[in-house]
């Protein structure tokens, strides 16, 4: 049987990789399956389309639900089949069991049972300690782990073939081992009286299906790492492609030929790899996961986190045009290098274009009589545009008279631009009403949708954020995001370069307020009024922080960042400050240290000072952000790898023993 | 016309503390090329710390103020004292904040300064709480009429602390040892180190004399509007700036003229009508400012009395 003969592990190495990494996925799996709700949503999923439960779930739930569950078993399983194959076995097994029980575990414990913003922050504070203690039982142990792959290794058939059995093999035995532990923790909670009978029988069935599905999605996983290896070349001889006379190399190939830091670092994703799990091979499932997670939220969050859930997506979505703002931002600030101290000013003004036209307030204005709601509110839709283009278009005109000036005074000009909007907007109450701002404005319309719960707003800021993203990554790597790079880097050599630094820049100013615009009536419609206190300019500094912190120019970065600030600004705090009212608490008495010597602290009170902190510690320390961008890590640690580059490069490209020299 | 005149001196009064700010700014800018946005918050900090000292010697909003020697003896030492912390509030920051980025690129120690804005803002918020504190009001306030135009003793007492202490500024920078090395500083850094000049060091001095400055426009603004916030700093920060730049950045003298220029243009945009604007000039001061602003960069991006510089390469 030649399926059974690639199903057993026949060497050793083989066994314990398979050891490793079931081991290591199977317990969040469990963790997220038991302990949480992943056996909750399935069995209410199950149970309510029998017709037997007492919760009887929509047809549409369900169909989301089932959605859910699948994509993300089968993720799961493909993971664990990739994992397998593309581990080069250096690393420890204990040492990842820890490093998954930290960075998997741990959170999703503290997130199941503190909440997700103080489970994440708390995490926040385990993390660091844990990279403290390691580094010091590393330093007692004098022990180093071995650094990642430093070379490009080329498989020949027979190891690809052996990276194709193990991936089915991790697939297969890891659905084995999920199988056989749920149908352990069926069997007790059905001997507790916690499942119902007729559940059995899907138990039964999925024990018996989970193996199959994960042959073929190791098979998946197979081909997945397959595509991440390196060939032999037709010729037999990998090394000779570039000096074998009259053969035509691409440019694209010349060009990554010559840098030996990218090709460094396309060889830490490569597979076989020491750290599989950090590999943008892995990253993809990681998206997967969590694009599943976000689209389907909606439907899963009862199940996480129980009643509330409208109150909940409410504050998600307002977290979500915080990304949005910071993802514009990072256009001006990450991308071009253009310091804009005063967005909150296109923000405030995509708040007023749809606060104006959506509301009574434009046919007041102009005395005529008003128009149908139902009208106005679909309207929304291409005012969501109309909102974006109004911001770019005076991100335009902001950025005309200050391009001729340095970053500095750039940051100053914007500075006061931001201070000056809101203040437009105030004091022009005849079309803004003032400081009483305008009420009524109208929530978007559309077909089958109830705008008075918080899903479709939720929606609405997926699509946006989604929108946003895709728009912000296709500018990143156009002709134009690569001439904003160059200006942010050496403006005078991009000028000499040929780039049109007017146009550039004013590009850079409208792309980034267009992003605010769409921020903006999302803003208005949801809270159904715009005030100018929503416009201070410390928010611009708050959006700063937001791009600063996650890392300037990386779009991860910049969407970790603004949540992260977003929790810390709306929730940390004044959850902090709840606890420390309750004298049970030992955040009480810090509190009431602190209180006493400064009357009238508050956690909220400090925002400001710990944003301040942070940003002057990550600029020290930390300037490339949380989570930077491979580009902007490499031009801020160039340091370390000039001098082994600048001896590659002292082979002439194309000449006999050039590629040698290069493959470190 | 008396109006005119009349604003005119509130503008020249304001003008002052404006161009003490702006020195700040403007020296600071000249030697490391850096705008100090916690400077602002360093002037308000500095009226805190006023209203503290004068509390030690037991004056307070509501208790009845020194007279003669004595309050002479308050002043001198609350403004010594006030300059004092807050010249050392200024190097503290600047060895914390600004030296270990000396060599990032240009955004680091940018960011770095608004994350000091942002912490001194807090502090004094923590300080001195959310609302408006008043600043005692011990110099006896005397009307004199000049024609139709009045000038009070507080005013002449503004002026005169601010052109004593930019005439002291003057003299130092041109005329001392530790003047000659902040100008070869600010020419050429590496230059200067080269000849023996003590580089950091010298930014450390400018750092102490620019927020000593702060601090004596702290005292003097306090004594003139009578009370303070935590978010002065922004505010007068920004006004500080612009008059740094219209004056044209880098040059001390064109700091103190723009200040005045900025505390004129200020009050003079208070007179324009509410037909023009709504709700009146005053309301619109701040943009006015802002326009002026945007006005001399496009025009004059080197200033009234600032040099067209080529740009370092």
């Amino acid at each position: 049987m030649s399926i059974a003969n690639t199903l057993v592990p026949a060497r050793r190495d083989t066994r314990a990789l398979l050891i490793k990494w079931i081991v290591g996925l199977l317990v969040p799996v469990a963790v997220f399956t038991f302990v949480w709700s992943g056996e909750a949503i399935i069995n209410n999923a199950l149970l309510s389309l029998l017709g037997t439960g007492n919760v009887a779930l929509g047809i549409s739930l369900v169909v989301q639900l089932a959605i859910f569950i699948l994509i993300f078993y089968a993720t799961v399983i493909t993971l664990a089949g990739y994992l397998v194959a593309a581990d080069s076995g250096q690393r420890g097994m204990i040492e990842l069991w820890i490093d998954i029980l930290v960075f998997v575990v741990v959170p999703l414990l503290l997130v199941i049972s503190l909440g997700l913003i103080i489970g994440f922050a708390l995490c926040a504070v385990v993390w660091p300690l844990y990279f403290l203690v390691r580094r010091r039982v590393r330093q007692a142990l004098h022990y180093t782990p071995p650094p990642p792959l430093q070379n490009l290794r080329i498989l020949d058939a027979e190891q690809r073939a052996d990276l194709m059995s193990r991936a089915i093999m991790g697939g297969f035995w890891f659905s084995i081992a999920l199988a056989v532990v749920w149908l352990i923790a069926d069997l007790i909670f059905y001997v507790s009286g916690a499942l119902p009978t007729i559940l059995l029988i899907s138990a039964v069935i999925r024990t018996l299906i989970l193996p199959v599905a994960g042959y073929f999605l190791g098979r998946l996983a197979g081909v997945i790492a397959l595509r991440r290896t390196i060939a032999q070349k037709n010729g037999g001889n990998g090394e000779s492609d570039t000096d074998r006379a009259g053969r035509r190399i691409s440019k694209r190939r010349q060009l990554e030929e010559l840098s030996t830091t990218r090709k460094r670092e396309e060889a830490r994703d490569l597979v076989p790899n020491d750290l599989p799990l950090r590999s943008t091979g892995a990253q993809r499932f990681y998206l997967i996961l969590i694009v599943a997670f976000v689209l389907f939220y909606p439907v899963i969050d009862p199940f996480l986190f129980g009643f509330g859930t409208d109150g909940r997506l409410a504050g998600y979505g307002d977290a979500g045009y915080y990304v949005i703002l910071a993802l514009g931002l990072n256009i001006v600030v990450g991308f071009a290098g253009l310091l804009d101290l005063g967005y909150v000013a296109f923000f405030a003004i995509g708040s007023y274009a749809w606060g104006i036209i959506g509301s009574t307030q434009l046919t007041n204005i102009l005395s005529l009589p008003p128009i149908n709601q139902h009208l106005l509110s679909g309207l929304f839709w291409p005012m969501i545009i109309g909102a974006a283009l109004i911001a770019a278009f005076f991100g335009v005109l902001l950025g005309l008279p200050t391009l001729r000036l340095r970053g500095d005074y750039l940051a100053i000009v914007t500075l006061g631009f931001g201070e000056i909007v809101p203040i437009v907007f105030l004091e022009l109450d005849k079309y803004t009403n003032g400081p009483n701002g305008i009420v009524g404005v109208y929530a978007p319309a559309f077909p089958g949708t109830n705008w008075l719960s918080a899903t479709p707003y939720y929606y609405l800021i997926l699509a946006l954020i989604a929108l946003t993203i895709f728009a912000n990554i296709r500018l990143r790597d156009s002709r134009l995001g690569r001439a904003w790079i160059a200006i942010r880097e050496d403006e005078i050599a991009a000028a000499s370069s040929g780039i049109n630094l007017r146009n550039t820049k004013l590009m850079a100013f409208g792309a980034g307020a267009f992003f605010s615009g769409f921020a903006g009536a999302y803003h208005a419609a949801k809270l159904g009024l715009v005030s100018p206190d929503n416009f201070s300019v410390g928010d611009s500094i708050i959006y700063l922080a937001m791009v600063v912190i996650g890392g300037i120019g990386s779009i991860p970065g910049v969407i970790v960042g603004a949540l992260a600030v977003y929790s810390i600004n709306q929730f940390l705090l004044a959850q902090l400050d709840s606890l420390a009212a309750d004298p049970s608490n030992p955040l009480f008495a810090i509190h009431n240290a602190i209180a006493h010597v400064f009357p009238g602290f508050t956690f909220g009170n400090i925002r400001n000072l710990i944003f301040g902190v942070l940003l002057v510690v990550i600029m020290i320390f930390r300037p490339e952000g949380l989570i930077p961008s491979a580009r902007r890590r490499r031009e801020l640690h160039a340091g370390a790898d000039e001098q082994a580059e600048v001896g590659a490069l002292d082979v002439v490209p194309g000449a006999p023993g050039f590629e040698s020299e290069v493959r470190i | 016309m008396t109006l005119f005149l009349q604003e005119l001196v509130v503008g020249i009064t304001t003008g002052a503390i404006y161009a003490l700010i702006a020195l700040g700014y403007t020296m600071v800018y000249g030697i490391i090329e850096l705008i100090n946005f916690a400077h602002g918050d360093i002037f308000m900090i500095s009226t805190f710390v006023c209203i503290t000292i004068f509390a030690a010697f037991g004056i307070t909003s509501s208790s009845s103020a020194p007279t003669g020697l004595a309050l002479v003896g308050v002043l001198l030492v609350t403004l010594l004292g006030t300059m004092l912390i807050c010249a050392v509030l200024g190097v503290v920051i600047e060895r914390v904040a600004y030296r270990p980025l000396r060599n990032a690129p240009r955004l680091a120690p940018l960011i770095s300064a608004i994350g000091v804005s942002l912490i001194l803002e807090d502090v004094g918020k923590l300080w001195k709480g959310i609302n408006f504190v008043s600043f005692p009001q011990i110099f006896p306030e005397i009307t004199y009429y000049i024609g139709p135009v009045y000038i009070t003793s507080v005013n002449i007492l503004v002026i005169v602390v601010a052109l004593v202490l930019m005439v002291a500024l003057q003299w130092l920078v041109t005329r001392t040892r530790t003047g000659r090395a902040m100008r070869a500083v600010a020419q050429d850094r590496e230059a200067a180190a080269l000849m023996g000049v003590n580089v950091n060091r010298i930014i450390a001095i400018t750092f102490f004399i620019g927020a000593a400055l702060a601090g004596a426009a702290g005292l003097i603004y306090g004594l003139q509007f009578g009370s303070t916030i935590f978010v002065l700093g922004f505010t007068l920060g920004l006004f500080a700036f612009t008059a740094a730049v219209l004056g044209g950045i880098g040059n001390l003298v064109g700091a103190m003229l723009g200040g005045v220029l900025i505390g004129v243009i200020e009050a003079l945009a208070s007179l324009i009508p509410d037909s023009v604007l709504p709700h009146g000039g005053a309301a619109w001061h701040e943009a006015v400012i802002f326009v002026v602003l945007i006005l001399i960069l496009v025009f004059r991006p080197s200033g009234l009395l600032g040099q067209r510089t080529p740009e370092k390469v």
